[in-house]
């Protein structure tokens, strides 16, 4: 496939009837150039549903203070416009990474909630926006699902038999991958430039020029999550770790036990989110 | 390194169990704090608030034996045991899935 072709059916995703109606919505107040915060929390506010999700997200996932936040204005307050948009994605796609790939909910929750825990231990300023950066590091697996069933099917078949990475047969089957799917599609939501960076680069982090700590951080969040057997990504091996985003992290090994348990009591408590 | 806990539905509470989280009431207020050792009594009020689960300290069960997730994690590294720093990744994981079960 050109990658032409698909960027464009991916930036147009509005108007692709396999999309559902959610996203389509989602995606016009994403996409919007001067969306504010306060549009963004209404927009929240007044789904009960959505609401419960999003706090259930703040409160595990992405803060890590178990109840402490209880509203969603004080979320938004807290947290800022891109992680409020972010985790609003990421909830609303929750129901559609069950649908698509059976386990990919697990995986990013559990990829969001590491990423987190290591930003803290390099004492980044912002942890909650590189653990939205891992909520979202799939999202480009979804939409290639929701629009080519069949070739990413194809994909995943070939990944098995071959015992090769999806990544890689993803490369073969669309002449692009996951990954600059889900750049593009955070371009086009307007998300913040180090956000479309870790998304876009998180299997090769280090291509990454604005952010290279940040895909640092979300690469290796992925991978201790298929490591630790937290839901499904499209293939069952644990991929290798880049040696040299991995140095820039000097974690020791107790350092990613560490990082492991704390994701293991979060999970415990986040599992109930969608 | 953090307290482990598993969530269990309220009618499998036993007295002796320790909260790893707060119990609180539907404003959000803390009814219970969280490190409090469960009475019968306790139980019994946590029974009749409409609480369906509840956080306790103690590793969740597993789903799988502990041999079982040691060889599914040997087979997940297969391919990539000789790369750099996938030794050291790998122990870490291993001790962690070890952890699970004590």
């Amino acid at each position: 496939m050109d990658p032409k072709i698909l960027r464009h059916k991916v930036e147009n995703i509005s108007t692709l009837p396999t999309i559902p109606g959610v996203l389509k919505r989602l995606s016009t107040i994403l996409e919007k150039p001067r969306v504010t915060i306060v549009e963004i929390s209404s927009f929240i506010s007044n789904d009960p549903a959505l609401t419960t999700k999003v706090l259930k997200m703040v409160n595990s996932a992405i803060y890590g203070f178990p109840g402490r936040i209880a509203s969603v204005s004080h979320a938004t307050m807290l947290l800022g416009l891109n992680v409020i948009k972010g985790l609003l994605l990421g909830v609303s796609v929750f129901d559609l990474m069950q649908k698509t790939m059976s386990g990919l909910y697990e995986h990013s929750l559990a990829t969001a909630i590491a990423s987190r825990v290591i930003a803290q231990k390099k004492n980044l300023k912002e942890p909650e926006e590189v653990s939205v950066a891992g909520l979202l590091h799939d999202i480009g697996k979804v939409v290639l699902i929701l629009e080519f069933a069949a070739e990413y099917e194809q994909a995943m078949t070939e990944a098995a038999r071959r015992n090769i990475s999806i990544y890689e047969a993803e490369k073969k089957q669309f002449n692009a991958t996951h990954a600059d799917v889900g750049g593009w599609l955070a371009e086009k939501w307007r998300f913040p430039a180090n956000l479309i960076e870790v998304i876009a680069c998180h299997h090769q982090p280090t291509t990454a020029k604005s952010a290279p700590l940040e895909t640092a951080i979300v690469h290796l969040a992925d991978l201790l999550t298929r490591a630790r057997g937290f839901g499904f990504a499209g293939e069952k091996l644990v991929p290798e770790v880049h040696p040299v985003a991995f140095e820039l992290l000097g974690l020791s090994e107790q350092d990613i036990l560490e990082v492991l348990q704390e994701t293991e009591n979060n999970m415990a408590t986040a599992e109930d989110i969608s | 390194m953090g307290v482990t806990m598993r969530k269990i539905t309220v009618d499998k509470l036993e007295p002796g169990m320790i909260l790893a989280k707060p119990i609180t009431g539907p404003t959000g207020m803390v009814m219970l704090a969280q490190g409090t050792e469960l009475n019968e009594k306790w139980i019994e009020r946590v029974r009749d608030m409409e609480i369906a689960i509840v956080s306790i300290e103690g590793s969740p069960v597993q789903a799988i034996p502990e041999e079982e997730a040691l060889a599914e994690l040997e087979a997940r590294f297969a391919l990539v045991n000789d790369k750099p720093f996938m030794g050291l990744i790998k122990k870490a994981v291993r001790e962690h899935t070890k952890g699970l079960y004590k």
